[in-house]
């Protein structure tokens, strides 16, 4: 009876391994059910572009050699894939998945998503998963969703891109049905477009030095495509601006822009200056109700809330054992009930079979005396019983059964022949 | 039993102040359902207070001013999420709360010449103009701060626990435009009033001209807004201004005429 969880991350291996293990939803089944037919009783596969993790119940000694195998395959030429990884057991493995599940071991501390795969994952492998890790993945997510709402592990905005969307957020009340006037074709602005297009902005107009280029990006987000000496214009209709050109020098300037900006009427504009070289002129930043920002205060704002999330990581790691334990004295209990039930079980046949053999040697008892002797029998086999039906359970709800169980199948022979 | 109501929204909104103040001081925020129990705790005490005492005088104004100023606290929190208004209207509730304690707080005697009703509407609503008056410039501060902060790049407790500039706008928008019609009717009560009661005659002066300035000064503002769609920083200057203008006037009126009674 054990949990085991096999697998990398992106502490112990490289983006160019962990994209190699990324599994897609519909290779799941497949692994899975190699890995259960290895032996285990349940499996559930977590892979996203930062880990990729079997989480087992019961698995035999064999199971993670099959995992290795499996990952093996990916890296190809006979590379061992278990040097990139991690095997955990038990509470260990418990642990590690609340980590995950409440953002303690994210690459971007207590960023949010990773609940959002967790679910995933678990939905994705429910067929596969068992009762134990069917508990365990949900009380994973509750994990998650106590330490977000008892610390403030993920408050503020921890990355550039997210930053980009809090900045904005300062600004406007709602994001949602805001326009954005994309500039230049950088990955950076695509990002940020992304979360921006996340909390609900529009991405409307996208603008490039070269039209072919604007339009293939407009074409993803849903936009127009124009060229950049078209976009000036829109600098009076836009609510947000991303730029990240590839230019050597600021391509928007104050000549460029304020008449345009002028007849905004007080409306705010927030440009994010993204591109480095800076493609904004700072004193485009002067005008009336705009508000500029470049790369270094995305950085700055997401530094701030890392070093505000990373205060919060004891806090966090307290809830987290707390709740390792509370899973720990379920997960006892669940082995005590049916090794308990097998116990007396057995000593009520050996008590049976000793009160039928006593009294076929004392055929002169009269019906009143026989059910004395065998009331006398069951109150003497619950007597005995008692104090270590007591202790087990005692034990299994702190968390401490698992030894004792183990002695008890061990001293009694309760153990099944096929070893479960 | 009047002030042991009072006593007791005084304790809780020195605590809601507290709560507000503390991610200031590096604590961590309090938890909502505690920065939004105290207020309500304490405008439930006080409401208990208020009703007992007769709307004559300063000191059961100012305990009334304070009342609204903490139950618009609350809306602002629930309907706008802006919970950064508490870190005025907390101080200042208390010390209202706190300074008409110290004038004295007793049952009253009922308005001179009768039409008790008509005269505690007319207090309420002229009073509840003053505070959304009160509340418009506190949204403006707020927007200030929070404008500047975000010019200046300056990411630190104003950036992350001031509400957004926009929601800061509308809620200074929505405190004008429901201001006027209440100050409008309390003035008109107050009119109303004078002439079936008072006869027009036991009416200070001082009281007239201060309650036409702010009236002036609200509808100001109002229309700068509404009419003129005055917004952002310009409205938010504007609004300081008049706040602190019906502030200055009621201040020299005082120091004219020291010792009027009733409102002044």
């Amino acid at each position: 009876m054990s949990i085991a969880v096999v697998g990398v991350n992106h502490r112990t291996a490289p983006l160019e391994v962990r994209e190699r293990f990324a599994h897609a939803p519909r290779e799941v089944p497949a692994s899975l059910q190699r890995v259960l037919s290895a032996g285990a009783g349940g499996g559930v596969l977590l892979s996203t572009c930062n880990r990729t993790e079997f989480y087992l119940a019961e698995p035999s000694d064999s199971t993670a050699e099959t995992v290795w195998a499996i990952l093996g395959e990916r890296l190809g030429a006979g590379r061992n894939a278990s040097e990139y990884g991690y095997f955990q057991r038990d509470r260990a493995a418990v642990r590690h998945l609340y980590r995950v599940s409440a953002g303690l071991d994210s690459m971007i501390l207590g960023e949010s998503q990773i609940q959002g795969q967790v679910r995933e994952a678990w939905e994705a492998s429910r067929p596969q998963a068992g009762p134990v890790l069917h508990r365990l993945f949900q009380s994973a997510l509750l994990v998650g969703a106590r330490v977000r709402s008892e610390t403030a592990l993920g408050s503020g905005a921890a990355s550039a891109p997210s930053a980009a969307v809090a900045l904005a957020d300062k600004i406007f009340s709602r994001l949602a049905g805001r326009s954005a006037l994309v500039l230049g074709a950088g990955d950076m602005a695509e990002l940020a477009a992304g979360c921006l297009v996340s909390e609900g902005v529009r991405v409307t107009l996208v603008a490039n030095r070269s039209y072919e280029r604007a339009r293939a990006i407009a074409e993803q987000l849903g936009a127009r495509a124009l060229t950049l000496d078209e976009a000036w214009e829109h600098f009076a209709t836009a609510d947000i601006v991303l730029s990240s050109t590839a230019a050597p020098h600021a391509v928007v300037t104050w000549e460029r822009v304020a008449p345009a900006i002028g007849r905004r009427g007080g409306r705010p504009l927030c440009i994010l200056d993204l591109a480095v070289p800076r493609d904004v002129e700072p004193a485009v930043g002067q005008l009336e109700n705009v508000f500029l920002y470049d790369i270094d205060d995305l950085q700055a704002v997401a530094a701030h809330a890392a070093a505000e999330r990373h205060q919060e990581v004891p806090a966090a790691e307290r809830i987290v054992s707390d709740e390792v334990e509370r899973f720990w004295a379920w997960y006892g209990g669940l082995a005590v009930v049916p090794v308990l039930k097998e116990f007396r079980g057995r000593l009520d046949d050996v008590r049976a079979a000793e009160l039928e053999r006593a009294l076929k040697r004392l055929p002169h008892l009269s019906p009143e005396d026989r059910a004395q002797v065998e009331q006398f029998s069951h109150a003497l086999l619950n007597k005995f019983l008692h104090p270590p039906t007591i202790a087990l359970k005692q034990a299994a709800q702190a968390g401490r059964g698992y030894g004792l169980l183990e002695s008890l199948k061990k001293l009694f022979g309760l153990e099944r022949p096929d070893g479960s | 039993m009047v002030l042991v109501p009072h006593l007791l929204a005084l304790g809780l909104y020195g605590l809601a102040t507290a709560l507000a103040l503390a991610p200031f001081a590096g604590l961590r925020p309090a938890p909502r359902a505690l920065t939004l129990g105290a207020p309500l705790s304490g405008a439930t005490a006080h409401v208990v207070g208020v009703a007992q005492v007769t709307p004559v005088g300063v000191a059961p104004v100012l305990s009334i001013l304070a009342l609204f100023l903490v139950l618009l606290q609350i809306v602002s929190e629930r309907v706008f999420r802006a919970s950064a208004v508490a870190l005025f209207t907390g101080p200042l509730a208390t010390g209202l709360v706190g300074l008409a304690l110290l004038i004295g707080l007793g049952p009253g005697a009922a308005p001179s010449g009768g039409g008790n009703a008509w005269f505690i509407l007319h207090v309420t609503l002229s009073v509840l103009g003053l505070a959304l008056l009160a509340l418009a410039f506190i949204t403006a501060a707020l927007y200030l701060l929070q404008f500047r902060e975000l010019k200046s790049k300056r990411f630190g407790q104003v950036f992350r626990l001031f509400p957004p500039l926009e929601r800061l706008d509308r809620l200074n928008h929505v405190a004008l435009v429901a201001g006027f019609p209440a100050l409008t009717l309390g003035v008109l009560l107050a009119l109303g009033y004078a002439v079936r009661y008072a006869g027009g005659m036991h009416v200070d002066p001082a009281q007239i001209v201060w309650g036409s300035f702010t009236w002036v000064v609200l509808g100001s503002a109002v229309w700068m807004r509404v009419v003129r769609h005055w917004a952002g920083r310009r409205a938010a200057f504007a609004s300081i201004a008049g706040f602190v203008a019906v502030v200055l006037v009621y201040l020299a009126l005082k120091l004219a005429e020291p010792g009027t009674q009733r409102f002044l």
